[in-house]
């Protein structure tokens, strides 16, 4: 046994090996890396920097020309999706960001503190949480105005609870444990305790969280956008499924179809990626 | 609370239940099954601003006057009133003799339920109401100035902490029981066409009373359809009046409109009931259509090619009967810019903008190339317009536009700062939004487009917290006044002048202008003024639509136009052609 202790690896170098070392979690993990090379190459206009130009007639049908055929104003729609990806995974990141941010701050503030400042912060998730997501987007769009921001912080400010909730439970426990006790022995702050000993050994469960937002969010865009109130001036498949409503009744289905299979691989891709991180960061199972 | 809220929501899923059992179809009554695009929002005709609640209320209320449903083009013919009224030479006194034996529809608020007649004193207070500023009618500005001592009373009573109905108003009087007077603070011709509009309807003191402010929900008019129940639904269901007067179906008509004279001299209204489908996605309602469950309805835009070609219908859908009405409409759409800013006063720009726009293309993505190019605000079928007019800034001429932008002091759009473009928030807004930011960005000009719900897009233009934006104006009445008033100072923002133009000569024309009668010398003037305009590009004029109506074989005496808001009075349904098309479905 004393010969391991060298190799042991960490949680999450275990976790990584866990997954490359299965097939379909492997193949989730190259989806998510393509998504995001693309849009750093989107957003460094190495890819798609001309999807604003017309490229044939209005509504083509996918060709040679135009693999998903083109929009109303002749634009192709494999270029809109491509640049659309940049779009998501912008937006999957922010909004992940600022709900992590947010939720791992008033969970562990919550759940290290306890009494009556617990009291404060369980009252105010349960409030809004209490209040339907849907409607809670359209009112903070609503106040916000239109546009990218809007999308990022209405999205991040209605996600953090469940993170909130869950850090909370975990943090409290972990505040009982040895290597607190030992923490406070020698006379750490309480920053100290939750930012050096804490925050690590709940890290896996942002991880996990990051993934499950990170789709949720992509989700959420599209919804926000269909209705109108989401990403204007820039492709985004959420309105590239809002143009589709109608095109449908002229037989126009290849924007419909080139969003949603962008979606719908990414999603799918994050949603194993979750599972299987989820499995591999759980300490239990670490060795199994 | 919640308890009780799930009772009644078992109750009415209960009744809607037995309902559902016990009455059966009556399969000769006659129902028009019609589409409303947008939510109703209410039944009190001083609110009646857009043209939607407008048709809803002229089911239930009439005024003085109404258009000749065969017609065109539209002529006034008395309709409360018992004939056309006598105007005095100075063009300032209109007497009205009203016809005798009108009844308000029964209801509780008269003595023992049953609706009295309707005298002349019901116009005085009706106006009186629109007049109120504790009403806060939308319809204000179709009288504001315009009857003498009106606005007087409306500032004294505004003051007051009731409104005082009873108090005389000198341009406003009932002389006795059936005759009505109104002395204008200035000649105003328009005038006889603002009693014809929804706004101008009478209403009885007793309703009123009785209702409060439930009022909007409870109609009682004259005409001749009845709303026994209001909730807003998805479905609005009339009944015919059982005391609507003796109104018969008209037996002349324009030789273009001969061929609905089939139903001449026949008691109005002809079909029993009405049954409206508030439907705002045009694809259930083109889906209902096709299965029958609609009477009619305007081809939408993405149906278009597949129902349509060269102006004629599929042969799929003549077999089934169907016909196709083609009309244009008296409207215009345009862009906006606001004047407040002082940037849109560079009259270059703004002729480089609409030099760099090609409306030709808009006309085939939007329109499917129905529409008619708009030269200038004025609507052809209007007087004021010279049809042969070509306006010299109307593109696309990318190179003369280029020039023009440089000569503006922004040479390929350095130095103009990034302009917000404001639209409705609906799909084709935007899509017609992001047309406009290409077609600039041609010359470099850089747009960026804010949607919003379109009452929040009516009230930031109110505001003038607006940039440019997109809008369609549709005539109130047929003359050009209804739209060059569009640019006339006084009626900035929140007036119909949403551009807050304001130049004092061509105010100054337009006051002498509106005062006239119709006349060779007045069509003159409306030209000059139209043409001013246009080459000053006060705004970016793209078209002038046509409405592409799809009708049922079985829909008698339609056809589509702008100013009949009560038209389904006189629409009627062949029923054994209904049971005989519908086989074919």
């Amino acid at each position: 046994m004393s010969a391991d202790i060298k190799q042991s690896k960490s949680l999450l170098q275990n976790a990584f090996i866990r997954i490359i070392n299965e097939k379909i979690s492997l193949i989730a993990l190259i989806i998510v890396a393509i998504y995001f090379l693309v849009a750093i190459l989107t957003a460094a206009n190495i890819l798609a920097s001309d999807w604003g130009k017309e490229v044939g007639a209005s509504y083509m049908a996918p060709s040679s020309v135009s693999y998903f055929g083109t929009d109303i104003f002749g634009r192709s729609v494999l270029q809109k999706t491509i640049k659309a990806t940049e779009t998501a995974v912008v937006i999957g990141v922010v909004v992940s960001a600022i709900s992590i941010v947010i939720g791992t701050t008033l969970g562990m503030i919550a759940g290290y503190f306890g009494g009556f400042v617990d009291e404060i912060v369980v009252w105010f998730y349960t409030t809004f949480s209490s209040i339907p997501g849907v409607m809670l987007l359209v009112a903070i769009a609503f106040i916000l105005g239109k546009g990218t921001t809007t999308v990022f912080l209405s999205l991040g400010l209605t996600s953090w609870v469940g993170l909130c909730r869950i850090v909370r439970a975990e943090v409290m426990k972990h505040k009982e444990r040895e290597y607190i006790h030992a923490a406070n022995a020698i006379g750490a702050t309480h920053g100290r305790k939750l930012w050096k000993h804490i925050l690590p050994n709940i890290s896996h469960l942002l991880i996990i969280n990051f993934t499950q937002t990170f789709d949720s969010a992509i989700k959420a865009e599209v919804v926000l956008s269909f209705l109108g109130l989401g990403v204007v001036g820039r492709p985004s498949w959420g309105t590239m499924i809002d143009d589709s409503k109608l095109e449908l009744a002229r037989g126009v289905w290849w924007q419909l179809a080139a969003a949603t299979l962008a979606m719908f691989l990414i999603v799918l891709a994050f949603n194993i990626l979750g599972d299987a991180l989820r499995d591999a960061l759980d300490p239990k199972l670490k060795g199994k | 609370m919640k308890l009780r809220n799930i009772l009644l929501a078992i109750m009415s899923a209960s009744l809607l239940i037995f309902s559902g059992c016990t009455k059966k179809q009556n399969p000769n009554e006659k129902i028009l099954n019609i589409v409303s695009p947008a939510e109703i929002k209410g039944y009190d005709p001083i609110q009646a601003d857009d043209l939607y609640s407008g048709r809803e209320i002229s089911k239930i209320y009439e005024g003085l006057l109404q258009y000749h449903w065969l017609k065109m083009p539209y002529e006034l013919v008395p309709n409360l009133a018992a004939e056309l009224p006598t105007v005095s030479k100075d063009g300032i006194t209109y007497t009205f003799k009203l016809r005798q034996g009108v009844k308000f529809q029964d209801d509780v608020a008269f003595p023992g339920g049953k609706g009295r007649e309707v005298e002349a004193s019901d116009f005085v207070y009706s106006i009186k109401r629109m007049a109120d500023s504790r009403n806060q009618s939308t319809g204000w500005w179709t009288l504001d100035g315009k009857l003498k001592g009106l606005n007087e009373w409306r500032e004294k009573n505004s003051k007051l902490s009731a409104t005082n109905y009873d108090e005389e108003v000198e341009g406003l009087k009932a002389i006795d029981k059936y005759t009505l007077q109104f002395k204008l603070a200035k000649a105003f011709p328009q005038f006889i066409y603002t009693l014809a509009m929804p706004f101008a309807y009478v209403v009885s003191k007793e309703v009123v009373a009785k209702y409060g402010k439930e009022f909007i929900n409870h109609p009682v008019g004259t005409g001749p359809y009845i709303l026994p129940v209001f909730d807003q639904g998805k479905k609005i269901t009339y009944t015919k009046n059982p005391t609507f007067r003796e109104k018969f179906y008209p037996s002349d008509a324009s030789p273009e409109l001969k061929h609905l004279l089939g139903d001449a001299g026949k008691k109005l209204p002809l079909v029993d009931k009405v049954v409206v489908h508030v439907m705002k996605e045009t694809q259930p309602a083109w889906l209902k259509l096709n299965k029958g469950e609609i009477d009619y309805y305007s081809v939408p835009k993405d149906n278009f090619a597949s129902a349509v070609k060269n102006n004629k219908l599929s042969d799929e859908l003549v077999a089934k009967g169907f016909v196709l009405e083609i009309a244009p409409q008296l409207d215009v759409t345009y862009t906006a810019f606001n004047f407040e800013n002082k940037l849109f006063h560079n009259k270059k720009l703004r002729q480089a903008m609409y030099l760099a726009y090609d409306e030709a293309k808009a006309n085939t993505l939007f329109y499917n190339d129905t529409a008619f190019p708009a030269q200038s605000i004025i609507p052809p079928g209007i007087a004021g317009v010279n049809t042969n007019y070509k306006n010299p800034f109307k593109g696309p001429k990318l190179e003369e536009a280029k020039k023009m932008l440089a000569e503006a002091g922004y040479p390929a759009g350095k130095g103009l700062p990034e302009l917000k473009y404001d639209i409705p928030d609906s799909t084709v807004s935007r899509q017609m939004g992001e047309y406009f930011q290409k077609q600039m960005e041609q010359i470099g000009i850089k747009i960026k487009i804010i949607s919003s719900p379109w009452p929040e897009f009516q009230a930031k233009v109110k505001k003038k917290s607006v940039e440019i934006y997109g809008l369609a104006w549709g005539a109130d009445y047929p003359d050009a006044e209804n739209f060059l008033q569009l640019f006339y100072g006084p009626n900035k923002s929140p007036g119909a002048n949403g551009s807050n133009y304001d130049d004092p000569a061509f105010n100054k024309e337009f006051e002498v202008a509106t005062q006239m009668q119709d006349s060779p010398e007045r069509t003159a003037k409306y030209e000059k003024m139209n043409k001013f305009l246009a080459e000053e590009v006060v705004a970016l004029f793209g078209v002038h639509r046509q409405a592409y109506i799809l009708e049922h074989g079985w829909l008698k005496n339609y056809h589509p136009t702008d100013l009949h808001h009560d038209a389904v009075q006189y629409l009627n349904i062949d029923t054994e052609k209904k049971a005989e098309l519908l086989k074919k479905f």
